[in-house]
């Protein structure tokens, strides 16, 4: 059986609410009903097949060709199965997503792996800010999975973070780990201004040294028994995470953010 | 046009019918007296086996003011949770505990409701509050306005200025604010709030003023029933939501003195210390002493299981409530020199004890109070539940075997703390009909509202007699605002626009003399600005003002 693909036939002018084709809301449909589902696009709501050409069966893989940053809510409460994005994606990208793997080729917009509960996402490109957030006046953000971006992030990567790992092998932009509860974020790059702006727990790992705020205090060098183990568990990844020559047990540690409750801590390599 | 509703049976309590099969007559949107032989009827509508009521009035439900506007940003969830989408006749709108304005007024016409008042409406932002309710469609409204934490009325009690002074003070600011009735929220404790007292009984000093609750609540109920206006003072009383609180509400009962007094959302005020939570019901104290006291009257404020968001202007009881936001986030606020603001949202659970304990509370006030012209049925919108609740309320209060059902699945403990389970009682149609209409319009004071009487404007609910009286008062059948249908079988089919309802009395136009200089002293606003002109609500081609006369 091969992967069911939507080519989209030319970008689109206005944003379209991918929601209604992931994998377990198609699994019982045939690629006729497929065809005839309708997205939100702008104000009008075309039919599948108005929008994208359509191949293969396999309901449980999906593959979005010619993909545009337009193409919002992509893989959205995705519960199991496989989504491959050829192309660039929108906003929402995984959002509230359960299970299953998500991959883009591309880049991707804002509120990436927003509220994301569990699963795996891999952005090969650069994504947008609050990777991993919480929506507007949530209190919390990603509560699981994995997030691996190849590229950079935005601003508030893992704002308002619950649990769950966010892997990012380029630079993050300001406000990284801002009011993150608990989790883990990993910085290859460089990271901006106001790290972990009022985190309560969680862990920032950093490969070079932060501008960090005066709220986060110096607990000196430590090596850390856990870190091996830590990065073992990265070693099922396609990723320089999963590069043993870039691990490291020998970190500065700082603690923070003092403002709030300053069980945060952040991991710098030395 | 002539409109004729027949065959329905109806049941209107301000004219003394009781379930009895009328044909009713509507001709440019006021119900008339049966016509002149030959006068042709436009438009029948065969209502055999429907039951036809006036529109029903909400008398306390928060539907205008900043607090809503606050509760909305607040909780984005809210209203991401529960879009509503536009229509050819309808507007978009959004929101399950506090919706939009326009969303408000669809969901009370598609209940059957054509009415609703405000209860808190801040002097300093009566226009806000207007012109919030006058986004809202198809229903009528009006505003209580909060008196007796502005530092104005503390000074002249402090000053110990005389009674006229301060009924022209009332008055004057009724009018200024194009209120129907004053409400009087935590007595003087907002305001001791901001000179660090957190808590006010209601024989306590405020700190800086040394006026107590119970001098406030006499002034005003005094210059309530003196200026004339019908609607008694409207009290959110002391200690809201305090284990012990039903003997200050006992309290407040006995200290006015035999005057004209409505108690607000009682089944906050009416709890005890007793059981090993010290926390028990006042409910049978709190309706024996209304029972007795024919000079109260209260509305219930049921608390029903889920989520929702408590906005109050005692700034004082919802800061000290904010620990049990849930979600965790909330707002409290200073308003001026006016009174304060919280905002905290809540979810009530059937298996926390408190809470399944609240609810029976309220129901046992309900079913405790015998006269059903002094009790009102209201959530207290959004405060114990969202005001869509109301259908799911009433077969609580119609329909015994259901209420037991209900009350077997909450809290284990918080059924032995009530004696809900022994009381038989269940209301009748008209009982439902004179609280939620009849009752409602003469306690507001309300010249041609809430009666289906030739004379009266045609606002007239149907609905199809289903045992099931939830699923009967949630789509009715028929809903006519002034004459106009406007919700048939449920839905909205056509929109209007309500009048505003106020009175207006007298005051000796010497009391602007001491108030523009407290204006100029102490507010941002100027005096001038601060009167609402009867232009701002109508110029805009849809609101309207109805003047409603006074006692004497």
């Amino acid at each position: 059986m091969s992967a069911l693909t939507f080519t989209l036939k030319q970008h689109p002018d206005q944003r379209v609410d991918m929601s209604p084709l992931v994998c377990q809301k198609l699994a019982t449909l045939s690629v006729a009903d497929i065809a005839a589902l309708t997205l939100q696009n702008g104000k009008r709501s075309p039919r599948v097949d108005a929008l994208f050409t359509i191949t293969g069966t396999d309901t449980q893989n999906i593959v979005i060709k010619n993909s545009s940053d337009k193409l919002d809510f992509i893989g959205k409460e995705l519960d199991g199965g496989c989504i491959t994005v050829e192309g660039d994606a929108g906003a929402y990208l995984g959002i509230g997503m359960q299970a299953g793997d998500l991959k883009v080729t591309g880049n991707v917009g804002l509120y990436a792996a927003c509220e994301m509960k569990k699963g795996y996402l891999e952005i090969s490109g650069n994504v947008g800010d609050f990777l991993g957030g919480a929506l507007p006046g949530n209190k919390m953000g990603m509560k699981g999975g994995t997030v691996l971006v190849k590229g950079n992030a935005g601003e508030r990567v893992g704002d308002h973070l619950r649990r769950g790992t966010i892997l990012i092998e380029g630079d993050a932009g300001d406000y990284c780990g801002s009011r993150m509860t608990a989790g883990t974020i990993a910085v290859m790059g460089k990271t901006g201004r106001y790290l972990g702006y009022a985190m309560r727990r969680g862990t920032l790992l950093l490969w070079q040294q932060p501008t960090l705020s005066a709220s986060f205090n110096d607990c000196g060098t430590h090596t850390l028994g856990f870190l091996p183990i830590l990065f073992a568990s990265y070693k099922k990844f396609n990723s320089k995470f999963a590069d043993a020559g870039l691990a490291f047990n020998r970190a500065q540690r700082y603690a923070g953010d003092m403002s709030e409750m300053g069980k945060g801590e952040v991991l710098v390599k030395r | 046009m002539l409109i004729k509703l027949t065959g329905g049976t109806v049941y209107d309590p301000a004219s003394g019918v009781d379930g009895v099969k009328q044909d009713i007559y509507i001709q440019d949107g006021r119900i008339i007296a049966k016509p002149l032989e030959g006068l042709t009827v436009d438009k029948v509508y065969d209502l055999n086996g429907k039951v036809v009521m006036s529109g029903a009035i909400d008398m306390h439900t928060h539907i205008g003011g900043g607090k809503g506007n606050i509760a909305r940003t607040l909780l984005p969830e809210d209203h991401r949770q529960d879009p509503v989408a536009r229509t050819d006749i309808t507007r978009s709108g959004c929101g399950h505990a506090m919706p939009s304005s326009f969303v408000t007024g669809y969901r009370y016409a598609e209940m059957g409701y054509t009415a609703g008042f405000e209860p808190a409406v801040l002097p300093i932002n009566a226009r806000q509050a207007h012109m919030e309710m006058a986004d809202i469609p198809i229903l009528d409204k009006g505003g209580y306005v909060m008196l007796g934490s502005d530092d104005y009325l503390l000074r002249m009690l402090t000053a110990k200025k005389d009674q006229k002074a301060i009924n022209d003070y009332v008055a004057w600011t009724m009018q200024a604010a194009k209120a129907i009735g004053v409400k009087v929220v935590n007595p003087g404790g907002i305001n001791a709030f901001k000179f660090n007292q957190r808590k006010l009984d209601l024989d306590e000093q405020n700190s800086h003023y040394g006026v107590t609750p119970r001098d406030i609540l006499r002034v005003l109920a005094t210059a309530v029933k003196e200026i004339g206006v019908k609607h008694p003072l409207h009290v959110h009383g002391c200690n809201l939501g305090v284990p012990g609180n039903v003997q200050t509400t006992l309290d407040t009962i006995q200290g006015i003195g035999g005057l004209p007094m409505h108690l607000t959302h009682i089944q906050f005020h009416s709890y005890g210390t007793e059981g090993d939570f010290k926390f028990s019901s006042g409910a049978a104290q709190i309706a024996e002493a209304i029972n007795k006291n024919k000079n109260i009257s209260i509305d219930v404020g049921q608390i029903l299981f889920g989520q929702t968001v408590t906005a109050s202007g005692d700034s004082m009881r919802q800061h000290c409530n904010h620990k049990f936001a849930s979600p965790n986030k909330w707002v409290t606020m200073d308003i001026e020199c006016d009174a304060g603001c919280g905002v905290v949202p809540f979810k009530y659970k059937d298996q926390n004890f408190v809470n399944a304990l609240q609810w029976a509370i309220g129901l046992e006030t309900f079913l405790l109070v015998e006269d059903p012209w002094r009790i009102f049925l209201t959530t207290d919108h959004p405060n114990g539940a969202p005001f869509t609740s109301y259908p799911h309320l009433i077969r609580l209060l119609m329909d015994k075997t259901f209420r037991n059902d209900v009350l077997a699945t909450i809290h284990p403990e918080a059924q032995k703390m009530t004696t809900l389970a022994s009381i038989t009682r269940e209301y009748s149609l008209q009982e439902i009909a004179i609280m939620t209409r009849a009752g409602a319009a003469r306690l507001i004071g309300l010249q041609d509202r809430g009666g289906l009487s030739a004379g009266n404007w045609a606002d007239i609910t149907v609905y199809t007699d289903n045992t099931d009286r939830q699923k009967m008062f949630e789509k009715p059948d028929y809903v006519f605002k002034d004459g106009q249908l406007v919700v048939v079988d449920g839905k909205v089919v056509s929109t209007k626009w309500g009048t505003t309802h106020v009175v207006k009395p007298e005051f000796d136009a010497s009391v602007e003399s001491g108030l523009q200089k407290y204006f100029d002293r102490f507010l941002t606003m100027k005096l001038g600005n601060f009167k609402i002109s009867d232009d701002e609500l109508t110029e805009d081609g849809r609101g309207s003002i109805t003047v409603h006369p006074l006692a004497n």
